[in-house]
């Protein structure tokens, strides 16, 4: 017991919390982090999270069709898929690496959303950083 | 709630050729739609949350259009062009700024007017309709004297012959009225210019330094048949529609005007549809007589637009297609029945040239025959001011309206060209910048051609299918109250999403204004790096990636226009050769990674 997970949590600001400060958000969620569109982020950047120090990635994504980039979330989710074979080859087990598709403008659902995460993650226990 | 700061102002840079969304290519004020669509697609659910974002919209299209909530009534030009359009149905525009409108106009009649400093020269304005109108607000907004001569006693000119049913009193009456009052204009009411003691010279002794002729087209065109006028006009139950719809406009009419009456309405086009609409809401059974094919796809198909026909064969009119009128037959003083030969041809290769077959000849019964074929300007103060050229049409350059007999004097609108009412305001737009570059002694016509391209349409899997637009049924809509029914808000930021912002980003800067983003970080591709791979070239939804061939092989260059600094071809390119110039996402992550250990 005792063991409480990093969990980093990027969100699309086009989709969430654009209408609350950004002090607001980060108050709710430590490592919370509004890029453009989720689809900016490759696997270098979730690995590399990984690799400092983090138990698991939790990505908010826009709703399928409406990214305000076309298709972003999209390619993201793609690149998700494949990552999640590369870490599972490691020994890093999947559910590490998640998105969520949605719209909160008002970021209120992203503690619950966090809070679940954080749950499955302690479930996991801490990430076997053997290969990384 | 985000606030829009002045530091994302869309800008059309000026170079020579500029890559527009279609839709403000469209426009001929070029309005910036995509900046305020994405805006409405970022406000709160809540309406108490959004009204002040509402608002701010609101006043960003004011700065540009003041007669926008007009607009979000009647035009929707934008959506002729919506890259949308062939993928699920074009983006509602109009519906988009209606709803903006609604909740403008009580704020707007509110509103305190800017405290604008009139240091330049007096201008005349004549004409109050929207072409007179925007050089007016436009000029005094630069900080000219402005005073409107205006022939009626109220402003507006043909938009009070617009409907009712498609344009509430209160919006026209508010926005005109505001329009005057926020920069501070001198009107002068039931003053003809050209006609009496009002005349241009007059103008020029009393201190105008420069005058903007936009007297409209009040003088409706006559019925003809071949190159002669039909007979039987002057029988009493023939009025033009033009004359029509202003009485009806006035309260002169009765609503039960037409009761029991058969009317019978001469005409293709929008205005002619507005007429039978107007006369089967006071009573009248109602027939259009229409010189062109129902086909619209046709060249001699009717021009009115598919949502008026629509309307009114709902309403229970009656449209007759690919007739003519050849003869008013009247019993005693009152007209009695028309004589409709068959058109076989409406225009040919040269231009209009009906040709009829009187073999097959409609006799069609009315009581009322309203003509409704078009109108013109009313030629004889242009003449007696020696504003025509000797073949007897307006000379006037078309870039910069200025008359080519009086370098004072300008001219545009619907005197100019017929057209929509967003083409008069953009002629009184063109008008005010060709009479600030006459007054101030700058070049007329430096920089002014433009050219704006369309953006193409971004690629994705997905396209949304278009909202149903909710008319009240027909038989619940014969009255003046409005037929259409307005977006919730709701419903506005959904359509408002499902716009693609397919055109470029230094012409929107919607989501920069809001701190949304804090710039728009330009693309740079490392050469060095680069292997000419073309990953980022299928991973650009946008089509503003190109291969290259240069000296050492082959690289991708990114055209800075097409560009939206999404990052999709950072995030593909497998070499590292692409980045957003001062990217703020390294420090981001920077930051957070910081906090893991």
């Amino acid at each position: 017991m005792g063991y409480e997970p990093k969990l980093v949590c990027f969100s699309c600001k086009f989709g969430w919390g654009y209408l609350k400060d950004p002090g607001d958000l980060e108050a709710g969620a430590s490592l919370s982090t509004p890029v453009e569109c989720s689809g900016r982020l490759d696997a270098l950047h979730l690995l590399r999270a990984f690799k400092e120090g983090a138990d698991g990635v939790l990505i908010l994504a826009c709703e399928e069709g409406h990214c305000h980039f076309q298709e972003g979330n999209f390619r993201t989710l793609k690149m998700l898929y494949l990552l999640q074979d590369v870490l599972s080859a490691h020994g890093i087990e999947k559910e590490r690496v998640r998105m969520e598709f949605s719209r909160d403008p008002e970021g209120t659902s992203i503690p619950d959303r966090l809070a679940r995460m954080r749950a499955s993650l302690s479930a996991l226990g801490p990430l076997n950083r053997t290969f990384l | 709630m985000w606030h829009t700061v002045s530091k994302g102002t869309a800008a059309v840079e000026p170079a020579v050729k500029q890559y527009l969304p279609p839709c403000q290519e469209q426009c001929p004020i070029n309005e910036d739609i995509q900046r305020t669509n994405v805006l409405i697609s970022l406000l709160p659910e809540d309406p108490d949350k959004a009204a002040p974002g509402i608002l701010q919209i609101g006043d960003y299209l004011y700065e540009k259009n003041p007669l926008f909530p007009v607009c979000g009534y009647v035009c929707g030009l934008c959506e002729l062009e919506c890259n949308y359009h062939a993928k699920g149905g074009a983006i509602k525009r109009r519906l988009l700024k209606r709803f903006i409108s609604d909740t403008y106009i009580p704020y707007l009649e509110g509103r305190d007017e800017w405290s604008l400093i009139k240091h330049k020269e007096n201008v005349a304005i004549v004409g109050g309709g929207p072409a007179g109108l925007m050089a007016g607000y436009d000029l005094s907004k630069r900080g000219y004297r402005v005073t409107i001569f205006e022939a009626s006693d109220r402003l507006g000119g043909a938009l009070w012959l617009i409907p009712r049913y498609r344009l509430p009193e209160r919006v026209l009456v508010s926005t005109l009225e505001a329009m005057v009052r926020m920069v501070g204009m001198d009107v002068k009411f039931n003053t003809r210019i050209g006609e009496g003691k009002w005349n241009l010279d007059r103008l020029r002794n009393e201190g105008y330094k420069a005058v903007f002729i936009a007297q409209g087209t009040p003088t409706p065109r006559t019925l003809t048949f071949g190159r002669d006028p039909v007979e039987g006009q002057d029988l009493s139950g023939v009025m033009y529609g033009h004359t029509f719809l202003y009485e009806v406009s006035h309260g002169n009419i009765r609503p039960d005007y037409f009761s029991g009456k058969k009317i019978l309405v001469i005409g293709g086009g929008n205005v002619a549809f507005d007429v039978a609409r107007t006369a089967r809401r006071l009573g009248g059974e109602t027939t259009v007589v229409a010189l062109e094919r129902e086909d619209k796809t046709s060249r001699d198909g009717i021009p009115a637009d598919v949502e008026e026909i629509r309307g009114a064969w709902e309403e229970g009119i009656r449209i007759v297609y690919s007739r003519g009128v050849q003869r008013i037959i009247g019993e005693g003083e009152r007209m009695r029945q028309i004589a409709c030969p068959r058109c076989v041809q409406v225009y040919d290769d040269k231009g209009f040239h009906p040709v009829f077959d009187s073999a097959d000849t409609l006799l069609l019964d009315g009581d009322v025959l309203i003509v409704t074929v078009g109108q013109g300007p009313d030629w004889t103060p242009l003449r007696s001011e020696g504003l025509v050229d000797d073949r007897g049409r307006l000379a006037v350059d078309p870039l910069t309206l200025q008359s080519r007999n009086k370098e004072w004097v300008f001219v545009g609108g619907d005197l100019r060209k017929i057209g929509f009412m967003v083409e008069a305001m953009h002629d009184g737009l063109a008008a005010a910048e060709s009479i600030e570059r006459y007054l101030q002694g700058l070049d007329m016509t430096e920089g002014r051609k433009r050219l704006f391209e369309a953006q193409d349409i971004p690629l994705r899997r997905h396209y949304l299918s278009e909202p149903e637009v909710v008319w009240i049924p027909p038989e619940k809509r014969m009255h003046f109250q409005l037929f259409e029914r307005g977006f919730t808000l709701k419903e506005a930021i959904e359509e408002a999403r499902r716009c693609l912002s397919c055109g470029p980003c230094i012409a929107c800067k919607a989501c920069v204004s809001i701190g949304l983003r804090e710039s728009l970080n330009p693309v740079e591709v490392l050469a060095d790096r680069c292997c000419g791979c073309g990953i980022c070239v299928s991973a650009c939804f946008y089509n503003a990636i190109q291969l290259k061939d240069v000296e050492m092989g082959r690289i991708s260059v990114t055209d800075p226009f097409k560009c939206k600094s999404c990052g999709m071809c950072v995030a593909a390119c497998p070499s590292g050769a692409r980045t957003l110039r001062d990217d703020p996402l390294e420090g981001i992550l920077n930051r957070t990674y910081s906090q893991l250990s």
